[in-house]
């Protein structure tokens, strides 16, 4: 579990690079990511992937939106990079997988996951930033005087 | 006068299609370009912006007419523009700039250059082998990753500023990536063949845009959203083909799965 948030700060940070967020961010970006992740995997025992997905894509968005604010950046930064960790790519491999290893049934329930999956992200993702933007204000730093 | 305004049209527009090609929401595209203009003492300016274009108009009775329409290709992300633009149309709107040196902060921003290649390549490794540890790959599996999603950038570099469709582009790193997954594991690399491809594919997830196509939808705007679903749905499709492409190459030369 440790090495795994690890691996999901750095991977995170690591493509936030990838998608030019300016330097400065990287710290926000792998926590995002590394956060959102760590909410995935504690909820994964206890609930179903699409479930785990939902809690975790809504964590993530409304780290993004406080980061945003907190940094005065367009919160996609945080957004794109932060989400990575959830997007299904390993749902997108296995069913391919079990596609071409003739597992059709298996191939099949692997599919209706991974689009299971990004519908609960775009719930979740959608839900949070229909919240106010004044609930998010008491985040944000007084400027300098 | 009518040498201003039309400047002012000029200079949101410019804006408005930077922010479109790194990879901005259209409702934030939407009110850069009325922050600007509004700025500049143009009150009539209305417009229409899909993912692929921006259509501009200006005039009433009291203004001149004013039109501007341009194509923007779908491309990449670039958020370190999306968000000097943010800020400069802000600064713009609280009247710290002048329309020429507007027009020039814009040009700079339009060319600022791209990270140093080893860096890029250096993440997208460290990325993919951090992507395969967290779905479970072995520490071994990672070392294989990285390597093949260094591989992999460097293609993506190689076709970086040609014409190369983006589905090509993914059907064939995609391939590369597994190709490479596929040597490495045969050379003894890594325990679990799976788990190395999945780390490797990352770099190619179409996670940009995924998320601006929910933002887009859930902002009302549908054809934008929904041409970033079809170019997000489209990538996943390419992801899979190019394993399909060398997993079957694989299984016809050697006459087994690995």
């Amino acid at each position: 579990m440790p090495l795994q948030l690890a691996a999901a700060f750095l991977g995170t940070a690591a493509f936030a690079l990838l998608f030019y967020v300016p330097a400065r961010h990287y710290l926000s970006c792998g926590l995002t990511g590394a956060l959102g992740w760590g909410c995935y995997l504690a909820l994964q025992p206890a609930l179903s992937a699409p479930e785990a997905a939902f809690c975790a894509a809504a964590l993530t968005a409304l780290l993004s939106r406080i980061f945003a604010i907190r940094e005065k950046c367009p919160v996609t930064a945080f957004l794109i990079s932060g989400i990575l960790p959830l997007v299904p790519g390993a749902g997108i491999y296995w069913t391919t997988y079990f596609m071409l290893t003739g597992q059709s049934a298996e191939a099949l329930r692997r599919g209706v996951e991974t689009g299971k999956i990004a519908a609960a992200m775009v719930l979740a993702i959608v839900l949070v930033f229909e919240l106010p933007q004044g609930l998010f204000r008491v985040f944000g730093r007084r400027a300098r005087p | 006068m009518k040498q201003d305004r039309s400047e002012a049209l000029e200079i949101a527009v410019y804006a408005g299609i930077i922010l479109l090609q790194s990879g901005a929401e259209i409702f934030r595209v939407d009110e850069t370009v009325e922050r600007i203009t509004r700025a500049y003492g143009v009150e009539s300016c209305s417009s229409f912006v899909l993912s692929s274009g921006l259509f501009t108009t200006a005039g009433n009775q009291q203004e001149e007419y004013f039109a501007k329409v341009r194509h923007v290709p779908l491309s990449g992300a670039r958020l370190d523009k999306v968000e000097a633009v943010n800020e400069l149309s802000r600064e713009i709107a609280r009247g710290q700039h002048t329309p020429q040196q507007a027009l020039e902060q814009l040009r700079q921003i339009d060319t600022m250059p791209r990270r140093p290649a080893p860096a890029r390549l250096a993440a997208s490794g460290l990325g993919s082998a951090c992507f395969c540890l967290m779905f479970g790959g072995s520490l071994p599996d990672a070392f294989g990753s990285f390597w093949a999603g260094l591989l992999l950038y460097l293609w993506l570099m190689a076709v970086e500023d040609k014409k190369l469709s983006k589905i090509t582009t993914t059907l064939l790193g995609s391939a590369a990536a597994t190709l490479a997954c596929l040597l490495l594991f045969r050379l003894g690399v890594g325990q679990d063949l799976n788990q190395m491809v999945i780390g490797s594919i990352v770099p190619l997830l179409p996670g940009l845009p995924f998320t601006i196509a929910i933002r887009d939808i859930a902002d009302g705007d549908y054809i934008a959203g929904s041409v970033r679903m079809l170019d997000a749905l489209l990538v996943a499709l390419c992801i899979g083909g190019g394993v399909v492409l060398v997993y079957t190459f694989y299984y016809r030369l050697t006459g087994g799965w690995f």
